[in-house]
């Protein structure tokens, strides 16, 4: 077999399957052995479904031998951030607690969808506890290690799916993003991200974190990969009460596109400043690869990151309150800190921060009828080392956990699509920019990535894991 | 230009205020009472008591029946101009009627050339105890309204979130919004 799973895109996959130049078992088998020979250099993997994973993947091979269509992802090599529901594995979502609850009966939605377009689940990855976290140094399960420098934080939470895929353990993963947990595993890993629009995609068989903010998407180390992921787990579902009733609108087809008439801007003020120089360097390098010099700014963003600050701790908190009074010992003690005190928030700055989200989203809204697209860091620096508590921001010493989502959380709290752009190169570990569109522009954040791509400006390859 | 802080003054004030210690300690209400100015231009605060003159201090020191245990001096500043003045400033720890409490003392000392150094002014005061920080209170009692058991070694880590967010929620909850907007609990995008 000429081709090598580990630095192939899900796309190049589904096409060499549906050829016949390899067979899904074989891609399956090959990516196990590597998710096997490489668990202590990374630590993304908590599970390994190898059952699954075979019997799906001879279920592709078996659709081609018959003739049958075996879906646009035939034997495309995928895994999950350990809080979808796989049916027969118990749904940890990082923590000690739910690893005493029965395993799943059912697929979450999403992971049913991406099966019903003939990719091949892997396992589940590890996270941060309950998806409260930035770094994934998780208690329980140890930290993810970053694939580009294992002595760094490969981010979170959702930093087994950005090491997972950085690594090419799998072509693309699942991840969840309530404050920037896709932007900033991917910012971190150096790979492709997209948290889609609020209510996008459906969240049902996943174990939650914030309802008002949660969202789910996909990391890979192409754009197409991501579109073609993206676009197998579209569509309404009634078991996820925010998943709107908009129907399927497919991007694959655009993602060639190129820029057309869209207008991007970089944003100015509070997302120009503070944090490492090099992650603004980034957004300057796309921005003149784009040709843009216009800069806009958005009315009191910091208010906006205030307002999901408050509402992920109050609504993590009271969704957790029942744990936290029977079993406060057995959670990470920093996340542990956090839902406690979400669950003594008080009740005039929760409705505050949902009457000020509302507001802002008017704000916003008007501000992208003069623009299409806006460009951001996704981070406030690249990956830190693990173990580190604060950094430097605005010439201020500031805890970093409670940092590093300082340029995602304004975005986030009011549902905004956003792709994550890898930028390799501008310093010694890759960062990720925000594409950031109006609700529902998903296809045109991808057509931008994609110019991206092309142009060489964000590129993922496969991290060398000897380095 | 006063000489401040002379040595061999500043070793004099340090011995003199040392043997006033010791008096206070061993209630030497005659020794103590030689400490002072005797003039009826000598002032003393006590915690409850203003005293002036050397009549109304004397008395006091009679009648006085405050019994004072594990007196330390946490801090003592000495500061002297030339050898005729000198401001001895302390923070005490000690139990009052067996109640611990945190004292200021402070004397102003002259030197007469008759009698040598005298205290001339002195007020001692009772540190109020530092405000409860309002989030341990809040801490404490909206966890017990909820049923939520706070552990000792949970607490300060839940405390320092609640100060946290506190001052994250300051410029929102200052930022002014149209009447009429509502929450958006589940939200449309």
């Amino acid at each position: 077999m000429s081709l090598d799973p580990a630095a192939t895109t899900a796309l190049e996959i589904a096409d060499a399957v549906r050829s016949r130049r390899t067979t899904a078992r074989q891609v399956t088998e090959t990516l196990l052995a590597r998710i096997d020979h490489t668990h202590s250099r990374l630590n993304a993997f908590t599970t390994v479904t190898t059952d699954r994973a075979l019997a799906e993947a001879d279920a592709v091979d078996a659709a081609i031998a018959a003739g049958r269509n075996p879906g646009p992802l035939a034997g495309a090599p995928y895994a999950v951030k350990n809080l979808f529901d796989l049916a027969g594995v118990v749904t940890t979502a990082g923590s000690k607690i739910n690893r005493d609850d029965p395993p799943a009966t059912r697929d979450a939605t999403a992971v049913a969808r991406l099966r019903a377009a003939g990719a091949v689940c892997l396992g589940a990855l590890n996270m941060g506890e309950y998806a409260y976290d930035f770094t994934n140094e998780n208690s329980h399960d140890g930290a993810v290690l970053n694939p580009r420098d294992p002595t760094r934080s490969a981010g979170g939470s959702s930093g087994g799916s950005g090491a997972a895929v950085g690594a090419g353990l799998v072509s693309f993963a699942l991840g969840t993003d309530t404050n920037g947990s896709i932007r900033v595993p991917s910012s971190f890993c150096g790979i492709w991200g997209l948290k889609p629009t609020y209510g996008r995609l459906s969240r049902a068989g996943s174990f939650p974190f914030v309802d008002s903010l949660d969202h789910i998407g996909p990391f890979a180390r192409s754009v197409g990969d991501l579109a073609l992921a993206y676009d197998a787990m579209q569509g309404p579902d009634p078991f996820d009460h925010a998943c709107a009733q908009w129907a399927v609108e497919e991007t694959v087809p655009h993602v060639e596109t190129g820029l057309g008439k869209l207008r991007v801007a970089v944003l100015g003020g509070y997302f120009a400043e503070g944090g490492d120089p090099v992650v603004h360097a980034a957004v300057d390098r796309i921005a003149a690869a784009l040709g843009v010099t216009r800069r806009i700014e958005l009315p009191v963003p910091q208010l906006a990151r205030a307002a999901a600050y408050l509402i992920t701790a109050t609504e993590s908190g009271q969704f957790h309150l029942e744990r936290l009074r029977t079993r406060a010992a057995d959670f990470d003690p920093p996340i542990r800190d956090r839902l406690l005190a979400g669950a003594l928030t008080p009740s005039a700055w929760y409705l505050r921060a949902q009457k000020f989200r509302a507001w802002w989203r008017d704000e916003v809204r008007a501000v992208f009828r003069d623009v299409d697209v806006l460009l951001a860091p996704a981070t406030p620096l690249a990956a830190p080392v693990l173990g580190q508590h604060t950094f430097v921001f605005n010439g201020k010493e500031v805890p970093l956990r409670a940092s590093i989502g300082l340029f995602t959380q304004p975005i986030s709290c009011i549902g905004l699509p956003v792709v994550a752009a890898p930028v390799h190169g501008v310093g010694p570990l890759p960062v990720g920019v925000q594409l950031i569109g109006a609700p529902w522009s998903e296809a045109s954040l991808l057509r931008v990535a994609r110019v991206l791509e092309k142009s060489g400006v964000c590129t993922a390859p496969v991290a060398d894991l000897a380095s | 230009m006063p000489t401040v802080n002379d040595p061999a003054v500043l070793a004099e004030i340090a011995a003199l205020h040392d043997a006033y210690e010791q008096a206070l300690a061993a209630n030497d209400v005659a020794t103590l009472t030689r400490f002072f100015w005797d003039s009826p231009e000598v002032t003393r605060y006590g915690v409850v008591e203003h005293l002036y003159g050397a009549e109304e201090i004397n008395a006091y020191r009679r009648t006085n029946d405050v019994v004072i245990t594990d007196r330390k001096l946490l801090r003592r500043k000495i500061v002297t101009f030339d050898a005729n003045c000198a401001v001895v400033m302390c923070e005490i720890s000690q139990s009052a009627r067996g109640k611990p409490g945190h004292c200021r003392q402070s004397q102003t000392w002259v030197r007469f050339p008759e009698t040598g150094w005298r205290i001339v002014a002195a007020h001692v005061s009772l540190a109020l105890a530092a405000p409860e920080n309002v989030w341990t209170a809040y801490a404490d009692r909206t966890a017990a309204a909820l049923a939520l058991p706070l552990a000792p070694n949970h607490r300060p880590g839940v405390i320092q979130n609640l100060e946290r967010a506190a001052v994250i929620a300051a410029p929102l909850l200052a930022h002014p919004l149209p009447a009429g907007i509502e929450p958006a609990p589940v939200f449309t995008a």
